[in-house]
């Protein structure tokens, strides 16, 4: 786990998977904060966080990244977790036509739970899986782009493109906290460059506790 | 109770012992879990896991069939869990066994549920199914999950997961009597109770590592009341007090800490500390507080008629057959009225039998 001592953090963000079970939502969150891959990972119960420090175009960001359960029962516990998310990364298996046709489904979930300036984002996962893929990159990107949402093609096993996809997701977090924040800052205030404080910004979702309290 | 430093062997000598007897008492073998080793080993859990549920393993098994097993609207879901449950089998195992292990677990599940059609599966049933076909085998694991899915486990395998999160909530009236500024704190960090979601619903057999302390668990939960393992988290909790009040007082960071469970917690002595807190503060007590309608959830039902049916002189919580509602008073009432018929009967006959020897002497 990450110390939580006063390093200097310029923005805390709340990052939520979603999508059908055993797309690879666990695995890609064990790849890209463990560096690690396992072939055959149990379920998750419920929802499991980790957290990790990363820096975006000299930013120091401290990621929550909420790993949630696909199983339909599990929603209404998990959905809390969606609001007040700043991104919400809906997964599907590039080899899995029905967890792609769910794609909808998790989308209109996501959205009710969501606020304005939450980034949504597509994720097909197990690009590595060539000879089974069932999902085109060009269906993937046309059902993105008619939701007007950004599209990614990962391997957790093969390393492949998860660092970026989440990159990718901070820099759209950050560039919708400043839009948002510019539209409802004083003048003054909205020509700073940037925002450095001493102690860890508290995400919007920490300060609108009654929105997101779990249970 | 047996003494803590009573050794596994001397242990596993009392419980044969016992066993001996074909209609050993339950509440003496549900008072073995409770100390050092509980059931010792797996011979002897074999015998005595299906006697806690007061099974009959001569009863016939009437297995359904393949077609019926593939039709459940929850198969899919069941061998696409089953399939990434590798961990929960022995590492050592060789895959071929592995695999036909998780076949048979497969099968398991599904005769439950084609079995029981008004239950729904729940990700982390397999978790508990999975302990229970490597300890007794395919045929009296379902047997005794059969059982259990009707009792312990009932409200989880609702349609929907709402009684269970009111299970959850007992955590915090716990908390709020045994240690209240812990439980402030936690309150303060908004943790909520999702991080012993696991805990409860697959008996820790999803969070622990380890199969030994998975399955000596299951001896503590097989023979204590179905909210044990919400007492048990709340003793867990309490136990890493100093750890939780030294993280920073957000929810992510107390999650993390909770719910990753350590290797190395003395789980022999949380047991105890669980049954402390169970008998101090009994679940009916705080059910209000919990917004837990225990009257109303399956699992109190069918557990309170299950301890009516196994004739228990000590029933795990005296409050619930005082109260009311449960059947259990009633059976009571009717046990005292049978016995005093008998004795009134005998005392009647012995004393007509006296007054005819009275008579006989007489003439």
């Amino acid at each position: 786990m990450e110390s939580s001592s006063n390093e200097h953090i310029d923005y805390v963000f709340k990052v939520v998977l979603i999508g059908d079970c055993g797309v690879g939502k666990s695995s890609l969150l064990l790849r890209y904060s463990d560096d690690f891959f396992q072939e055959s990972y149990l379920c998750t119960i419920g929802v499991d966080l980790r957290i990790r420090t990363i820096s975006v175009d000299d930013k120091r960001v401290k990621l929550q990244m909420w790993d949630t359960a696909g199983q339909e029962r599990f929603k209404t516990l998990c959905g809390h977790y969606y609001r007040g998310a700043e991104a919400i990364i809906i997964v599907f298996d590039v080899t899995s036509e029905n967890s792609f046709s769910n794609v909808l489904r998790w989308y209109e979930e996501a959205r009710q739970l969501s606020r304005q300036d939450t980034v949504l984002v597509l994720l097909g996962n197990k690009s590595d899986m060539a000879d089974s893929r069932a999902v085109s990159t060009e269906r993937a990107q046309s059902l993105a782009a008619s939701l007007n949402i950004a599209y990614f093609e990962s391997s957790a096993k093969l390393c492949d493109n998860v660092k970026e996809t989440f990159t990718a997701t901070t820099r759209k977090m950050m560039e919708a906290y400043q839009k948002h924040h510019r539209a409802h800052l004083p003048d003054d205030l909205t020509n700073s460059k940037s925002l450095h404080m001493s102690q860890p910004i508290k995400s919007s979702t920490s300060l609108n506790c009654f929105d997101c309290s779990i249970m | 109770m047996l003494k803590s430093a009573m050794d596994k062997k001397e242990k596993a000598y009392i419980i044969a012992r016992l066993l001996r007897n074909p209609n050993v008492d339950v509440g003496q073998l549900r008072e073995l879990s409770l100390s050092p080793h509980g059931y010792v080993n797996d011979e002897l859990r074999r015998v005595v896991w299906p006697k806690l549920l007061g099974l009959d393993l001569d009863t016939k098994m009437s297995a359904h069939g393949k077609s019926k097993l593939l039709e459940h609207r929850d198969y899919n879901q069941v061998v696409m869990d089953v399939k990434r449950s590798t961990k929960r089998f022995p590492p050592a195992m060789k895959e071929e066994h592995r695999g036909k292990l998780q076949d048979q677990l497969t099968w398991l599940i599904m005769q439950v549920l084609v079995n029981n059609p008004q239950l729904h599966y729940y990700q982390g049933f397999h978790d508990i199914c999975a302990t229970f076909l490597l300890i007794l085998g395919k045929n009296i694991g379902y047997l005794v999950v059969d059982a259990l899915s009707r009792s312990h486990l009932r409200d989880f395998m609702d349609p929907d997961m709402h009684r269970t999160n009111t299970m959850l909530n007992y955590l915090y009236p716990i908390l709020d009597r045994a240690d209240c500024e812990l439980k402030s704190y936690m309150q303060k960090a908004e943790v909520g109770t999702i991080f012993c979601l696991s805990w409860l619903i697959t008996w820790y057999g999803h969070a622990l590592d380890s199969a030994r302390q998975t399955v000596r668990l299951c001896d503590f939960f097989l023979a204590s009341h179905p909210l044990m393992p919400i007492y048990l988290a709340s003793a867990i909790v309490l136990h890493r007090r100093e750890e939780i009040l030294e993280t920073e007082c957000e929810m992510c960071y107390i999650h993390v800490l909770l719910s990753n469970v350590p290797t190395n917690l003395p789980y022999e002595e949380l047991i105890g500390s669980a049954q402390q807190l169970f008998h101090k503060y009994p679940p009916s007590e705080l059910a209000e507080e919990a917004e837990f309608d225990y009257y109303d959830s399956k699992t109190m039902k069918n557990f309170a008629k299950f301890e009516k049916g196994i004739g228990l002189h000590k029933p795990l919580e005296k409050r619930l057959w005082k109260d009311s509602k449960v059947e259990a008073e009633s059976s009571q009432t009717t046990l005292f009225k049978v016995t005093m018929w008998t004795l009134t009967a005998a005392v009647g006959a012995a004393f007509i039998a006296a007054q005819y020897v009275a008579s006989s002497l007489n003439s």
